[in-house]
């Protein structure tokens, strides 16, 4: 049996040089808390409540917007130091590291030395702060951290240890919520249900949480890789910028999965390994609770190399040669719908991968719905294979004065000058392709008032019929009309 | 020998005197918006004819099983159009500001990668640029919409549609609003039996499309 250190930094997002100390603070992303300082949870605000609840209840607090690049960044010297007491780790995130130090336990005489050790060696070189916890299992290790202030806590039973713990500590609150409304309270409670029962009331959502309630979770530990799974590239000019790198990451991290979803399964321990122009190979290892997706692997090997080509123990003579290797692999590879051709998405995401070599990252795009009342305004674009981005509208509001209708095929990114003859008020003619064209007919206008405080002009908004189509026209204030949209 | 319901013997000739030959050949369906493995639909005629939303409704039926893209020359297309006809919003990839000197690039790389393509065509494509293309997408069995403002080059296009007008519905002098548009248009090509046909298309901003021969248009 191994043992696993979890050593946890709570609101690492905040542990920045310019956050303030004697004020509130928080830090979101896509408008949810994640991370919020002492003061800020004494004032009543917890982590995953909407940003604006946050913001209403505390006004004056310091908000930051997560910063994932510049929290891995901050956190690779803690990294550093640890590998040097244990040579391996594995980063869930910046802020939360597991520790295998079965092999240290030897080394160093005990267990307690070990713990002592790093506690230690962190204290002296970024004073306190990092929270401990030993146990059998990753779950247990990190209830442990989690339960800690000062001391360590060390964990011999990690079922015993467990059972008392509140459900809330599960990574899935869906499921916890269930559990709730069946009478179920703590891991003890859940742990004692049979498994089978359970995997077949809840699927792989209850045995994951089973499995965890119950102390029997993946351990820690090396193991084989299938070769042909394995990933690298090499690059004969070394890679020395930090869009060079993310744009390899993003490539690699598409082969990776595709290799791993022809075989139907997905990682949960990405082993990534670079080799410096100067000869030097550097690997960590990241791990998450969840099978790793595409966009995931990419994000934490985009990170990570831009970490070390950015710190002085890094890779600074630039990149030659980039591994990946998929550790921990899960059955439960990305669910498909039940038309989606498996091997045409693969094809399809290796080629949008490709197409951003040629025309950049943000021109190969996919759009969300979102609010808003005219036709640009309700479309949320972010280059593809990026995760989610916030919606600036919410989309499910009644948007009153939305334009009406059909959507139009075609809407310029900023409204196009468009000249249009006027008779007692109403459209008679409008100019396209350098020539006038007849108003057949219109609908309109329709007033929206822009917002004053962002220096939005009011419109009269028109839809006009030509022999040659319909526009979408906007009149301004002092008369100037656009064409808004194209009805193409 | 043709009789009449009510047991009227009808001469064969008389009738062809009466109401002439093209009448009598009722137009077969045809099925202008389903997209075929390794075909190419040209898609003729100004903006503002209705043509890009017609392309949008022939991607609809690809983008249930895979990724589908769009190749936007000046990011004017809206999704927002894409996913009222159909198109599953998660599986449209657009591909924006595509210069002229990358099309045939973007072109070729898509034609490997995905079932099915919508694509602006840069105004000075050269012809053989565009047969290339024909030929990767039947070679590759990828369907591809190609959306021009000008005729294509002869043996690119399987089907043909040009854009013949445009007629809109709804709105009235300052009341209502757009609703539902007709578009006229002209399909030739091997994909229609190599007869032009004039057919109709009636959209009501739904993602169902109404198609129907326009009677006595046709010519043989």
């Amino acid at each position: 049996m191994g043992r696993i250190l979890c050593v946890w930094w709570d609101a690492w997002a905040l542990r920045r040089p310019d956050m303030p100390s004697t004020e509130a603070s928080f830090a979101v992303a896509k408008g949810k808390v994640i991370a919020i300082n002492e003061l800020a949870r004494e004032a009543g605000l917890f982590r995953g409540m909407q940003r604006r609840a946050a913001e209403s209840l505390v006004p004056n607090a310091h908000v930051i917007e997560h910063d994932p690049v510049g929290d891995a960044r901050r956190f690779e010297p803690l990294v550093q130091l640890i590998e040097e007491v244990v040579p391996r780790v594995e980063i869930v995130e910046p802020g939360l590291i597991f520790v295998p130090i079965t092999g240290a336990i030897n080394y160093y005489g005990g267990e307690q030395q070990v713990v002592d050790l790093l506690v230690n060696s962190l204290e002296q070189a970024f004073g306190d702060g990092a929270r401990f916890g030993v146990a059998d299992q990753p779950f247990a290790a990190r209830c442990a951290a989690a339960l800690a202030t000062e001391q360590p806590i060390i964990v011999r039973d990690d079922a015993k240890f467990l059972a008392s713990r509140d459900l809330s500590v599960l990574p899935n609150p869906d499921v916890v919520d269930t559990f709730r409304w069946l009478g179920i309270d703590t891991l003890g409670d859940l742990a004692a249900l049979p498994r089978a029962a359970v995997a077949s009331r809840f699927g792989n959502i209850g045995l994951e949480a089973h499995r965890l309630a119950s102390g029997d979770t993946q351990t820690v530990s090396p193991r084989i890789i299938p070769e042909d799974l394995v990933v690298n590239k090499t690059f004969e000019a070394p890679l020395l910028f930090v869009q060079q790198v993310e744009f390899v990451a993003r490539e690699l991290a598409s082969e990776l999965m595709a290799g791993l979803r022809a075989a139907g399964v997905a990682p949960r321990v990405i082993v990534i390994q670079v080799e410096s122009a100067a000869g030097s190979l550097r690997e960590r290892t990241w791990r998450s609770t969840d099978p790793l997706s595409q966009v995931a692997i990419g994000e934490r090997v985009g990170w990570q190399m831009r970490t070390w080509l950015e710190s002085k123990k890094g890779v600074g003579s630039g990149i030659v040669s980039l591994k990946l290797a998929p550790l921990e692999l899960s059955g439960e590879g990305r669910q498909l719908g039940f038309l989606e051709d498996t091997a045409a998405v693969q094809q399809a995401e290796q080629a949008f991968t490709r197409l951003q070599s040629v025309v950049g990252p943000d021109n190969v795009v996919t759009a969300r719905r979102q609010g808003g009342r005219t036709p640009a305004e309700q479309v949320r674009w972010q280059p593809w294979g990026e995760e989610d981005a916030e919606l600036e509208r919410v989309a499910i509001a009644p948007w009153p004065g939305r334009t009406p209708g059909p959507a139009p095929s075609l809407v310029p990114p900023t409204p196009v000058p468009l000249a249009v003859e006027w008779d007692r008020g109403m459209p008679s003619r409008v100019r396209l392709r350098s020539q006038w064209v007849e108003v057949l007919n219109w609908a309109g206008p329709w007033r929206r008032v822009g917002r004053w405080w962002k220096e939005e002009e009011a419109v009269d908004e028109y839809q006009i019929v030509t022999s040659a189509g319909a526009i979408l026209c906007h009149v301004r204030e002092g008369g100037s009309t656009f064409m808004a949209a194209l009805y193409d | 020998m043709l009789t009449t319901p009510f047991g009227d013997v009808l001469d064969r000739r008389v009738l062809d005197d009466i109401i002439g030959d093209t009448a009598l050949r009722v137009p077969k369906p045809v099925n202008i918006l389903s997209l075929e493995p390794g075909r190419v639909v040209g898609l003729v005629g100004d903006t503002g004819t209705g043509l890009t939303r017609l392309g949008m409704h022939m991607l609809a039926e690809a983008s249930q099983q895979a990724p589908v893209a769009m190749v936007d020359l000046n990011g004017w297309i809206n999704p927002l159009a894409a996913w009222e006809v159909g198109i599953a919003p998660e599986r449209l990839v657009m591909v924006r500001e595509v210069n002229q000197d990358q099309w045939a690039d973007v072109m070729g790389v898509l034609l490997r990668g995905v079932p099915a393509v919508y694509a602006e065509v840069p105004p000075r494509t050269s012809a053989q640029v565009l047969r290339r293309i024909a030929s990767s997408a039947r070679k590759l069995k990828t369907s591809v919409v190609l959306r021009s403002p000008n005729e294509l080059p002869s043996g690119v296009a399987h089907l043909m549609i040009s854009s013949q007008g445009v007629v809109w519905t709804g709105t009235e002098a300052g009341y209502g609003y757009l609703g539902v548009r007709d578009l006229l248009v002209g399909a030739n090509g091997r994909g229609v039996g190599g007869r032009n046909q004039a057919l109709e298309v009636e959209d009501d901003g739904t993602d169902t499309l109404r198609v129907v021969g326009r009677v006595g248009a046709s010519s043989s």
